[in-house]
């Protein structure tokens, strides 16, 4: 389908290759989330929540596949796709909500690791200065285009694989009978857990945006399973690591479950990893922000004709006001939950457009048209 | 190159000028001599004594002109033997020939038609061994002033007829003479083309090193990385060039000029090739790993010893505590105190003749260290760091990199007194993000990290030995990527076969 608006073919420099779609969807999948999911999804179905994460991962790879029809039958992006099926103002009006749910992400993801920085590291932390010079970093990365994010998104991942390793430590002193008795809980109970970890597993569906800039579009479709079924492994890792070292009740005390198991790690020369992990997770943090704001800005300079550079910096400003006023525990984590809650329904709209582009199609053949 | 020749306003030097002209304003200097020639032949000869080889004139041109009896240029042009003579009345070369040497004849003063002899004087240093990229195994030649010179060495260790050089003439004023060379059928037309177009695009008066060309053509001149990478041996270039690579070789400058490179490539000596592959992978490494050390030590101190103290284990935080004890200043001013004490002593070292240098070498390095640990200003930790980071940055192949590194540590201490080691991966985030940008000759300079190229990868952090490298790099987008068959070499002899 041809699109006449700006902004859509996309010149081959400013693409990337099919391999980097693995990048792309893995490094916006595990951001801050991973620090401290272990907790939650342990709420609902206890110590048999690793279930739900590969509930949640089979589920996420059905979306997956979704997309990639979606995509595929419309041949463009999210905008094209909403203008195919609403019209151009239900449409654009469902386009920007996109747009705000993805500033959304990365204000949640923002605001977040702030929070971390500020229980971890430095309580006295000048939020709005570190937020400023963080976004300002970001925009660094944005205003290079999507091949740029797409770099950090590999070097995150390549970052982020050492601290993969030094999940062996608690390990070692852990107690795998924490585990039993297995599969316990009742499927209402898993599937609940499953919605809870649905926070981390967002960020998938941005391939709704960058899908245009994939060099080989067929080819990536494996790619990004592979990415998602990389992140569902990395969470059943984590899961798993957090509920052999901790037992039931203790591991409700423990908000951040991975950033704790990185005290175990000793070595003759460092002592308390955690300072050093929490610096490396600025690279995993990174790529979520920089693809957030990108496929934020990205939709309005589909929709009309403007720079997205004046959005980016308009997106910057709100992100950074927002985020300097949340001042406490209590918001952030209602933040979290809200995100939680308004991700889920974002990933069940992804269905329903398929349906209805399925419907369309149907229509659309019968009419002849 | 020309581009100057558009706007009529401020030409230099003027346009249409006559031979007389020309003639009137060299004589200002008490170099130029023009002189009547008086004897079986009547003629004028000019030229600049400064310039031209008393041999080639008092051998060669004059015993010509005095014995026989020359009625006209062209006469004289079969007589004098010497090659490279032309007969013209372009006032434009005229000016050019004189100035690079020539002598000109003219039947009378001032006569438009004039005979131009090349005889200058070939002064330049001799070819020695190289002294920014020493190695101790493999070819000991370094590059020289002249173009001539360091062309024909080139040529001689490739010697093929595809080896194409093109030259030009850039800036105004001193009008450098700028060879570009590649490899007919390797290297990419885009990037000829690329570097022919930006060199030409250059307009400046004066070109008195090839680092002035690396910086005007660079892809982005703010960056602290060089993007082209400068060397002086011979044997690098030829290595670039066979690797689809363009080279730059410029009028008076001992060092080529390669591009498109990498950021890797900086940190490859040309003992890498040397060596077997597993020693040159691991001092290739230990290179890598030298490097980062120095960027990044000191700020991590800082950071750890300001805000992370709980990270250092007991047993070590003793001995940091004990060195710490009397210092009176926070460990950011300890740091920036010694960091500045060395670029000190490097810079004067830099500046100072050779034995001059090593004594201030002693004397700081020594003297003022101790001193300066016995004083209580700094720690011995600290002192140990420095003086090892300074080290490591030594390491570097390329020298320019090198100055590149040696100023990269201050934005690192400036976020690592803010943020600690968050701080750290924040500066090191916006380095990264820069990288990622950067372009050589519009290749990507952060090449085969990112966009990731495992082909190149054989020859990036590590170095595979040769039969694996059966392509050329990717990076630079080759004609002809194949420099063997690799399943060839894949073929495995069976047992006793």
């Amino acid at each position: 389908m041809n699109d006449a608006k700006g902004g859509f073919n996309v010149p081959e420099n400013l693409m990337v290759t099919s391999t980097m779609t693995f990048f792309l969807v893995h490094s916006m999948q595990v951001g801050v989330g991973m620090l401290g999911f272990e907790k939650y999804i342990a709420e609902g179905a206890g110590y048999d929540a690793w279930i739900s994460i590969l509930v949640a991962g089979i589920a996420v790879h059905l979306l997956l596949w979704m997309i990639y029809r979606l995509l595929q039958d419309c041949g463009g992006d999210l905008v094209s796709i909403h203008n195919f099926l609403f019209g151009k103002y239900l449409g654009g009006l469902l386009n920007l909500v996109f747009s705000v749910y993805f500033l959304l992400l990365s204000l949640t993801v923002l605001r977040t690791f702030v929070e971390v920085i500020q229980v971890w590291v430095f309580p006295q932390l000048n939020v709005w200065l570190f937020a400023l010079v963080y976004l300002l970093l970001a925009y660094y990365f944005v205003i290079g285009g999507l091949r740029v994010i797409t770099g950090m998104c590999l070097l995150s991942v390549m970052l982020g694989l050492p601290l993969l390793f030094f999940k062996f430590f608690p390990l070692q002193i852990g107690d795998v009978n924490n585990l039993y008795p297995m599969i316990d809980a009742s499927v209402s109970e898993i599937l609940s857990s499953a919605k809870t970890s649905t926070l981390s597993f967002l960020g998938f569906e941005l391939l709704l945006l960058f899908y245009p800039f994939i060099k080989d579009q067929k080819a990536s479709k494996k790619w990004a399973h592979f990415g998602v079924f990389y992140t569902t492994m990395i969470y059943l890792v984590s899961a798993i690591v957090a509920f052999i070292y901790y037992n039931e009740d203790q591991l409700q005390h423990i908000t951040w479950a991975t950033i704790s198991l990185w005290k175990i790690v000793d070595f003759p020369f460092l002592q308390r990893f955690e300072y050093m992990g929490i610096g490396l997770w600025a690279y995993v943090v990174l790529p979520n922000i920089c693809l957030g704001l990108w496929a934020a800005s990205r939709i309005p300079k589909r929709m009309f004709k403007i720079k997205q550079k004046y959005v980016l910096w308009l997106y910057l400003v709100i992100l950074l006001v927002i985020s300097s006023l949340i001042d406490n525990r209590r918001t952030i984590d209602a933040l979290n939950t809200f995100t939680n809650q308004v991700g889920f329904y974002f990933l069940l709209y992804i269905p329903v457009l398929f349906i209805l582009m399925f419907i369309m199609k149907k229509v659309r053949y019968r009419h002849g048209i | 190159m020309w581009k100057w020749k558009k706007d009529k306003g401020n030409e230099f030097p003027k346009q249409n000028e006559t031979v007389k002209d020309v003639t009137k304003s060299l004589e200002q200097s008490k170099d130029f001599m023009v002189y009547p020639l008086d004897g079986k032949t009547k003629c004028v000869l000019s030229y600049f004594e400064t310039m031209v080889e008393p041999k080639v004139l008092n051998q060669l041109i004059l015993p010509a002109l005095k014995q026989n009896a020359l009625q006209s240029l062209e006469e004289m042009k079969d007589v004098i033997p010497v090659e490279g003579l032309a007969i013209t009345d372009d006032a434009n070369l005229y000016r050019q020939r004189m100035m690079q040497g020539h002598v000109i004849i003219q039947m009378k003063e001032y006569d438009k038609k004039f005979l131009t002899i090349p005889a200058v004087i070939a002064e330049h240093r001799k070819v020695s061994i190289p002294e920014v990229e020493f190695s101790v195994v493999g070819p000991k030649e370094a590059f020289v002033e002249s173009l001539d010179t360091n062309i024909n060495l080139v040529r001689k260790r490739l010697t093929l007829p595809q080896l194409t050089v093109k030259e030009l003439n850039i800036g105004k004023m001193t009008k450098t003479r700028v060879a570009v060379l590649y490899v007919d059928g390797v290297a990419n037309k885009e990037n000829i083309n690329t570097v022919m177009q930006r060199l030409n695009d250059i307009e400046y008066d004066q070109i008195n090193d090839s680092s002035y060309i690396t910086q005007m053509i660079a892809d982005n001149s703010n960056s602290p990385f060089p993007q082209l990478l400068d060397t002086e041996r011979p044997d690098r270039v030829t290595g670039s060039l066979v690797e689809g690579k363009v080279v730059i070789i410029v009028d008076g400058s001992p060092h080529a000029l390669s591009c498109p490179t990498t950021i890797v490539e900086f940190f490859s000596a040309s003992d890498d090739y040397f060596l077997p592959w597993h020693l040159a992978s691991g001092f290739r490494l230990i290179r890598l790993f030298a490097v980062i050390f120095s960027v990044i030590s000191t700020p991590v101190y800082v950071a750890i010893l300001t805000y992370h103290h709980e990270m250092i284990p007991q047993d070590l935080l003793a001995t940091i505590v004990s060195s710490r004890a009397d210092i009176p200043f926070p460990p950011i001013l300890e740091v920036i105190i010694l960091e500045l004490t060395i670029e000190l002593l490097r810079e004067a070292g830099a500046r100072l003749p050779t034995k001059v240098g090593q004594t201030i070498g002693i004397v700081g390095g020594i003297v003022i260290g101790t001193a300066a640990v016995e004083a209580g200003l700094t720690s011995n930790v600290l002192l140990i760091i420095v003086a090892l980071g300074a080290l490591a940055s030594f390491t570097t192949p390329v020298y320019q990199i090198g100055n590149t590194i040696r100023l990269l540590r201050f934005p690192f201490l400036i976020g690592a007194q803010m943020w600690g080691l968050v701080g750290v991966s924040i500066v090191m985030a916006f380095f990264i993000a820069h990288l990622i940008k950067l372009k050589s000759i519009g290749r990507p300079f952060f090449s085969p990290i990112y966009p990731l190229r495992f082909h190149d990868l054989k020859d990036a952090f590590i170095r595979l030995p040769f039969n694996k490298q059966s392509m050329r790099p990717i990076q630079t987008r080759p004609v002809d990527s194949a420099r063997f068959n690799q399943k060839r070499a894949n073929e495995k002899r069976d047992v006793d076969e």
